[in-house]
């Protein structure tokens, strides 16, 4: 039997779950995909990004990613509305229930779209089109916003598919039908991104069909391994399947923008800290070790830059890691002020390995291992407020950085219903 | 008009079915008034943007007038709102 994949993308998600919300549960009266409107982060705090926009919006030119001052300038009587965390989770967790109902195979590939394994579970539908449609108008009777879904027999056309005309349309994408996707441009294309197409560009590539019929080995020789990938992609081959476990990550990182900028190295330190107090919390939850600690710098200028080191031997306790980023810092930092502060980690070692102990190291690992359980047990029970470092009292750095803040979970509405 | 937070008083019964009976409400000066709910006409259970809700309509004796009004279970928080209809 011949493979049957849907590809199920919420149109302009954050926007239309915040929309239900405000119609359904605050009862208020506008609706903002009907109204030129956007999800943004906070000026003040320097996170001032267009996250989520409504159609109308988009026909102003607003895009997701561009900063506030420069949507406002194309559209003035922009609608701002604040970032809603817990919202998004309780509207992709009912989002992917639905989907469960129709496949017992459902790979969430993002908050808001997921892949599902259709293949011998439509024919009490009749034909896919029918299914997909039943789902995306339950979706939408149900829980009050739209989606796409895209057909085919592999992911990655389903995922092509899903991205033609919005909203709240089922479109079908199989590979007799490829033609559809040649005409779109490269940039269109999975995996093509701004930096690749500017190089197809280049070499004369303009249209996903185009790049499908372009010698292998001249991509090859332009791109390695990548432009086999996208070769096959552009051919509408891909062979992954539809995998329900999410895959285990590779690494973990967290970054912040400081609301000021950072000119002493003993707050960025302080940053730091609160960031290694994340990323070990993380770490010690899926109980994982890491042997490779980068630290990341943005300056006032935008310039980044990086620098990375090898532990003698993995871990997840915070003090160890922050001690690794300090050395980091203090090597990478050429002393402009800074403006973002990241720590990733990377070459997981998973489970219960014993530790190598260093001749000279004079840390009681044991003890401070002790020690990181107890705060996160403690926590994890009593909120992630109920315990912090005595530096951080009082101090103008949150004690745990990076990831979702918790103001940026709750909307702050002035008066109504507020809970979820 | 938003949709407002109120008290009520409910039963539960063994199934778990849920009903209210009483509704307060407070009137332009501020001033509670408690009503009885007469009847249900119908209940229904909710989940838009993923918030599950019963929502039920009932009637209310206002002097001699019966209105009808909706009020929502909010089952996570375990508040009830009066929404407009």
């Amino acid at each position: 039997m011949e493979n049957l994949i849907f590809h199920i993308d919420v149109n302009s998600a954050f926007l239309s779950w915040e929309a239900v919300y405000r119609l359904r549960i605050r009862g208020e009266k506008t609706d903002l995909r009907s109204i030129p409107s956007a999800v943004a982060g906070d000026v003040k705090k320097r996170h001032g990004i267009i996250l989520a926009r409504s159609a109308p919006a988009k026909e102003y030119g607003v895009r997701t990613g561009d900063t506030i001052n420069d949507a406002l300038k194309l559209c003035p009587n922009l609608v701002l509305v604040d970032p809603h965390y817990d919202l998004y989770e309780s509207c992709s967790q009912a989002f992917m229930e639905i989907l469960r109902e129709f496949s017992p195979c459902v790979e969430q590939y993002s908050v808001d779209e997921a892949f599902c394994d259709m293949t011998g579970a439509v024919e009490p539908y009749g034909s896919p089109v029918a299914a997909a449609t039943l789902m995306k108008d339950k979706i939408h009777n149900e829980l009050g916003f739209t989606v796409n879904v895209g057909i085919s027999t592999n992911k990655l056309l389903a995922k092509m598919a899903s991205d033609f005309k919005k909203p709240n349309l089922v479109h079908t994408l199989f590979p007799h039908e490829i033609e559809k996707m040649w005409k779109l441009p490269v940039g269109d294309l999975f995996f093509v991104g701004p930096a690749m197409k500017r190089k197809l560009h280049a070499l004369g590539i303009h249209t996903i069909g185009e790049l499908a019929a372009t010698d292998l080995d001249v991509l090859k020789s332009h791109f390695k391994k990548h432009g086999e990938l996208i070769y096959a992609f552009a051919n509408g081959i891909d062979v992954s399947t539809v995998s329900d476990g999410a895959p285990p990550n590779k690494c973990y990182g967290n970054s912040t923008t400081t609301p000021y900028d950072v000119d002493d190295g003993s707050t960025a330190k302080m940053v730091l800290l609160s960031l290694a107090e994340k990323v070990c919390t993380r770490l010690r939850e899926d109980s994982v070790m890491v042997s490779v600690v980068a630290v990341s710098i943005v300056d006032i200028y935008f310039r980044h830059s990086s620098h990375q080191l090898q532990l003698i031997s993995p871990t997840n306790i915070t003090n160890e890691i922050y001690k690794a980023a300090c050395r980091l810092f203090d090597e990478l930092w050429d002393g402009f002020p800074i403006r973002q502060l990241g720590i990733h980690t990377s070459r997981i070692v998973r489970g219960e390995t014993g530790k190598q102990i260093n001749l000279f190291d004079m840390n009681r690992y044991e003890k401070l291992a002790k020690l990181d359980k107890t705060v996160d047990m403690i926590r994890e029970r009593y909120g992630e407020d109920s315990i912090k470092r005595a530096v951080f009292l009082d101090g103008p750095v949150y004690h745990m950085s990076g990831g979702i803040s918790p103001e940026k979970r709750k909307a702050k509405y002035a008066d109504g219903v507020k809970s979820l | 008009m938003l949709n407002m937070p109120v008290d009520v008083i409910a039963t539960f019964n063994v199934q778990g079915k849920i009903k209210p009976n009483y509704i307060r409400l407070e009137d332009e000066n501020h001033v509670l008034h408690t009503y009885k709910i007469e009847n249900i006409v119908f209940s229904r259970e909710e989940k838009y943007a993923g918030v599950p809700v019963i929502l039920f309509c009932c009637n209310i004796m206002r002097g001699d007038v019966v209105q009808t009004i909706h009020i929502k279970y909010h089952v996570r928080s375990h508040q009830w709102v009066i929404a407009e209809r």
